[in-house]
């Protein structure tokens, strides 16, 4: 019987039980009409809430008071972790003092005059008997002829900027890339120039190879061609030599599509990340005519703005050294295109992303030595940019793509020592022949240079 | 509980009490907090620096795992949050692990056998006789390319991975440049290696296995030259004396007592040698490598080493100990043929250079190659490439700088320009440009120098 009698209470003060869990006022406290024996049962709920609350902001605040003098981060770590961190700090501050653009002292430094937009910005002096000068140098210097081995002397002229990369990654291709030039080079008897500075500090960026095409030109009279290469372009073909004997009626040989330049004008009808000069006065001429739109300040922002009305396809940004050329052939073209090769029979300049994927391929139909499609020459990496922090490209695609580059030319270099990569990502190398005490035969087979004999003489 | 101890009447007293204490303490608690959100105080910090801290703290443990001393710390400032595969379709390079990227796509399967004795290669003992009559059939080929210059080829190389130091990739640049940059002038080509050739030769060791193959593979090679990627040229007009060397098949920097009397493991440096083409060299190179196998033979060596050599340390046996050892212990049959040079920086120590460079513009000039004007500076010990040196990063890198700046600086002249000052990346004219280039003699005579002229045919 008393048994009944609870029943029904707490069927009730589990109703009340739900109520209002704020503080409420003693004399309040029977907010609700319920009999006697229920109230105790409500108000006990409330304390209990309360006495919750309390203990959850009392807990709340020892968190707060203990954080601020012992702290969290201190649990578990040893004090290895702390001189780890010591030196990585102290390493990050190297190395963004490496990486800043700040020169230490320059006390004789005179504040940088702004160009004078009135006055056009020139090279150098203007030179109008460069040929007649060479000519004569080169009579006077029959040891060091334009032509050597019946081949035409010709320099390859590179570059990166002073600073390090935004990044490590970027560094590391960038030593990749002149390994790749190095070895070409090696086998074909090119001379290579490898530019980290600034010539001139009006035309910097993507400009900086007029003014040192043109110092090295006059500087190496028994240079026949100087041939600039962008630090993002690989070789892919190191049998591949350049066909000369193409353009002696040239001066100028870079990679594009006629129709895209004269047709649809684009922005990107000729690329001039891989391209020839022949060092003569017509050369000086078209350089000293290119520079105009260089410099950097308002005369590049406004020709950026004519060149992107102009061109195709051209995003709105400075103006840069590709399309002002395209801008100066099209509108110029009688002056100037009578001495220009555009050339698209192999990759003298070969876009990267219809390339990469197909090595495979390649190496299983076809050989090297072709330059074109079969077995590109140059595979550039344009809009990958690793030097800087952004690419127009996802990461991991460009150097995965620029790492297969770099071991498919690998793989040719090293198969006269008997190696190849294992894979075309991997790091690692394996024997492909044995080794053997007579060498000399297989080399005779193998040796890249061995496809060029001629004599040696000045050709003018 | 309390209400039965002392009374109804006390007891709600003491509640209505505690009741607006806990009003007070729970108002005073939110003051602080607020204030803290907004103010900050101190070592208490913000909550977003607790933020932080606490992003941070979780993002160094899983990086800790890596166990790399330098590595790229993300900045806070970037808003990219911590994502478990950072690699996955981003265009930012500063987020990419690219170790991740460059993986062996086939297994190793060559089998070593442990019990067969190391070998560089099979045994030729004819290889001065093969090495001429190939030159004979080519004459295309010569092996001197010039009445006293022969042909030499600059071996050089560093790892195929990148740097684990952010810069070091950066540093290997600036030498690579500065090595094609002397050796365009003096018409030396250039190999540069990033291939492991032989798994077993890793590290220091690995250069006699590529000596060996680049002397096989290029019998038109007259002289090898090795340098380490740690060593820059800074003397950009000395042409090696090569006739003094006409007798000779090895020169190494060094001391003849030091190496032969004294047995010092620093008597001599094989970060920059040259090395003649020939039977010798591949006797040489055979006698030379079985202190190289990585493991117990290297660690055994090692301490023969350390016992043997006089202020040697205590580690594995290295290239430099061995030659060192392998000399003093077989003089008669080697010691005829090797030149320990020391009238010209071959290998220049750089803590002894490198503060003096502006006292040598000031007082010297290129072509002298010595003490005055050093022609190779060698950091050893800097290690830029790897986590740890033996000498604190700043002065190595600083220095590394000048060092690369005081040899470029002769290149840039040349073409009139110069560096502002040693420790600047900015160039200035010193020379203004021609209308007669031709006219400026000096300038093309040291771009033309005599050792480059080409033998003209006669026909």
């Amino acid at each position: 019987m008393g048994q009944d009698n609870f029943a029904p209470q707490k069927r009730s003060s589990t109703g009340g039980g739900g109520g209002l869990p704020t503080i409420r006022n003693e004399a309040g406290a029977g907010g609700r009409d319920r009999g006697f024996p229920s109230m105790p049962r409500g108000r006990q709920m409330h304390k209990t809430f309360n006495n919750i609350k309390i203990t959850i902001l009392c807990g709340f605040v020892t968190i707060l008071v203990l954080r601020g003098t012992i702290g969290v981060g201190n649990l578990g770590s040893s004090e290895a972790e702390a001189i780890n961190q010591n030196l990585i700090e102290e390493t990050n501050r190297i190395l963004a003092e490496i990486r800043s653009d700040s020169d230490p002292t320059d006390p004789d430094e005179s504040p940088e005059t702004e160009l004078n937009p009135n006055v056009t910005y020139t090279l150098g002096p203007k030179i109008t008997d460069w040929d007649q000068q060479r000519k004569v140098w080169l009579s006077k210097n029959p040891e060091f002829p334009n032509f050597v081995n019946g081949k035409a002397r010709i320099l390859l002229v590179t570059g990166s900027p002073p600073n390090p990369c935004d990044n490590a990654i970027g560094d590391h291709y960038l030593l990749k890339a002149i390994k790749n030039k190095i070895d070409y080079c090696r086998l074909h008897g090119i001379e290579i120039v490898y530019n980290m500075a600034h010539l001139d500090k009006e035309l910097a960026g993507y400009w900086a190879k007029l003014p040192l095409i043109r110092r090295l030109m006059l500087s190496h009279p028994e240079l026949e061609w100087i041939w600039w290469m962008d630090s993002d372009a690989f070789f892919t073909d190191m049998v591949f030599e350049i066909p000369l004997y193409k353009y002696e009626k040239y001066n100028l040989v870079i990679h594009g599509y006629p129709d895209l330049l004269f047709e649809q004008k684009s922005w990107i009808a000729l690329n001039t990340g891989s391209f020839l000069f022949r060092n003569c006065q017509w050369s000086l001429d078209l350089l000293d005519a290119w520079a105009p739109m260089g410099p950097k300040g308002p005369i590049r922002e406004e020709a950026g703005r004519i060149l992107t009305a102009n061109l195709k396809g051209r995003p709105a940004f400075e103006a840069d050294d590709q399309s002002a050329l395209i801008y100066l052939l099209l509108s110029q073209k009688d002056q100037w295109m009578d001495k220009v090769f555009i050339e698209n029979q192999y990759y003298l300049h070969g876009y990267w992303a219809g390339l990469v994927d197909r090595y495979e391929e390649m190496m299983e139909k076809y050989h090297p030595g072709l330059g074109d499609e079969r077995w590109p020459f140059v595979t550039h990496f344009v809009g990958c940019k690793p030097c800087g922090s952004y690419g127009d490209y996802s990461v991991e695609r460009c150097l995965r793509s620029m790492q297969r580059a770099f071991n498919f030319a690998d793989n040719q270099v090293l198969k006269l020592y008997g190696f190849r990569h294992r894979g075309l990502l991997g790091p690692n190398i394996k024997r492909i022949r044995n080794e053997t005490a007579i060498p000399l035969e297989i080399v005779d087979q193998l040796d890249i240079r061995r496809s060029v004999h001629g004599k040696t003489e000045s050709k003018s | 509980m309390i209400g039965k101890c002392l009374g109804a009447q006390r007891c709600r007293k003491i509640h209505r009490t505690l009741r607006r204490c806990k009003v007070t303490v729970f108002c005073f608690v939110l003051t602080v907090v607020v204030l803290r959100g907004t103010i900050g105080a101190g070592k208490f910090g913000t909550p977003e620096q607790d933020f932080v801290e606490i992003r941070d703290h979780f993002y160094f443990r899983r990086r800790a795992g890596t166990h790399r001393v330098l590595e790229e710390v993300q900045t806070t400032s970037s808003d990219n949050e911590v994502a478990s595969d950072t690699n996955a379709e981003t265009n930012n390079y500063n987020d990419f692990e690219l170790n991740k990227v460059l993986v062996d796509e086939e297994s190793d399967d060559s089998k070593l056998d442990p019990d067969k004795p190391y070998s560089l290669g099979p045994k030729i003992s004819d290889w001065d006789k093969q090495r001429s009559e190939w030159l004979k059939e080519n004459p295309d080929y010569p092996n001197f390319i010039g009445p006293n210059k022969p042909r030499v080829l600059l071996v050089t190389g560093s790892s195929p991975k990148p740097c684990e130091n952010p810069v070091g990739d950066h540093y290997l640049l600036k030498s690579t440049k500065n090595k094609i940059d002397y050796c365009r002038l003096h018409g030396i080509e250039i190999f540069y290696n990033m291939a492991l050739l032989d798994a077993e030769m890793a590290g220091f060791w690995a250069k006699l296995p590529l000596i060996r193959t680049v002397l096989l593979s290029h019998p038109d090679v007259e002289f090898l030259w090795w340098m380490d990627s740690d060593a820059m040229f800074t003397d950009m007009a000395f042409e090696i004396p090569w006739e003094r060397y006409k007798d000779s098949n090895l020169v190494m920097h060094g001391w003849n007592e030091r190496v032969y009397d004294q047995k010092n493991w620093i008597g001599l440096n094989t970060g920059s040698f040259l090395l003649r083409n020939g039977q010798w060299a591949l006797d040489l190179l055979d006698a030379w490598a079985p202190m190289g196998p990585k493991g117990k033979i290297r660690d055994e060596a090692g301490k023969v080493l350390t016992r043997e050599l006089k202020n040697r340390p205590v580690f594995e046996a290295d290239d430099q100990s061995a030659m060192v050892y392998l000399l003093a212990t077989q003089r008669e049959q080697w010691g005829d043929k090797v030149y320990l040079e020391h009238a010209y920086y071959l290998h220049g120590y750089w803590g002894l250079l490198v503060d003096r460079y502006e006292v040598m513009i000031e007082t010297y000039h290129p072509g002298l190659g010595d003490h005055r004007w050093p022609l190779v500076t060698h950091f050893v010990g800097c290690k830029p490439c790897g986590k740890l040196g033996n000498y604190p990063v700043e002065r190595c890198l600083k220095q590394m700088d000048r060092a690369f700046n005081f040899g470029d600086n002769q290149i840039l002249q040349i073409y009139g320009f110069t560096q502002k000052s040693l420790a600047s990346r900015r160039v200035k004219k010193v020379r203004n440009g021609s209308r007669n280039p031709i006219e400026v003699k000096d300038v093309l005579r040291s771009l033309h120098p005599a050792f480059k002229a080409v033998k003209v045919s006669s026909s």
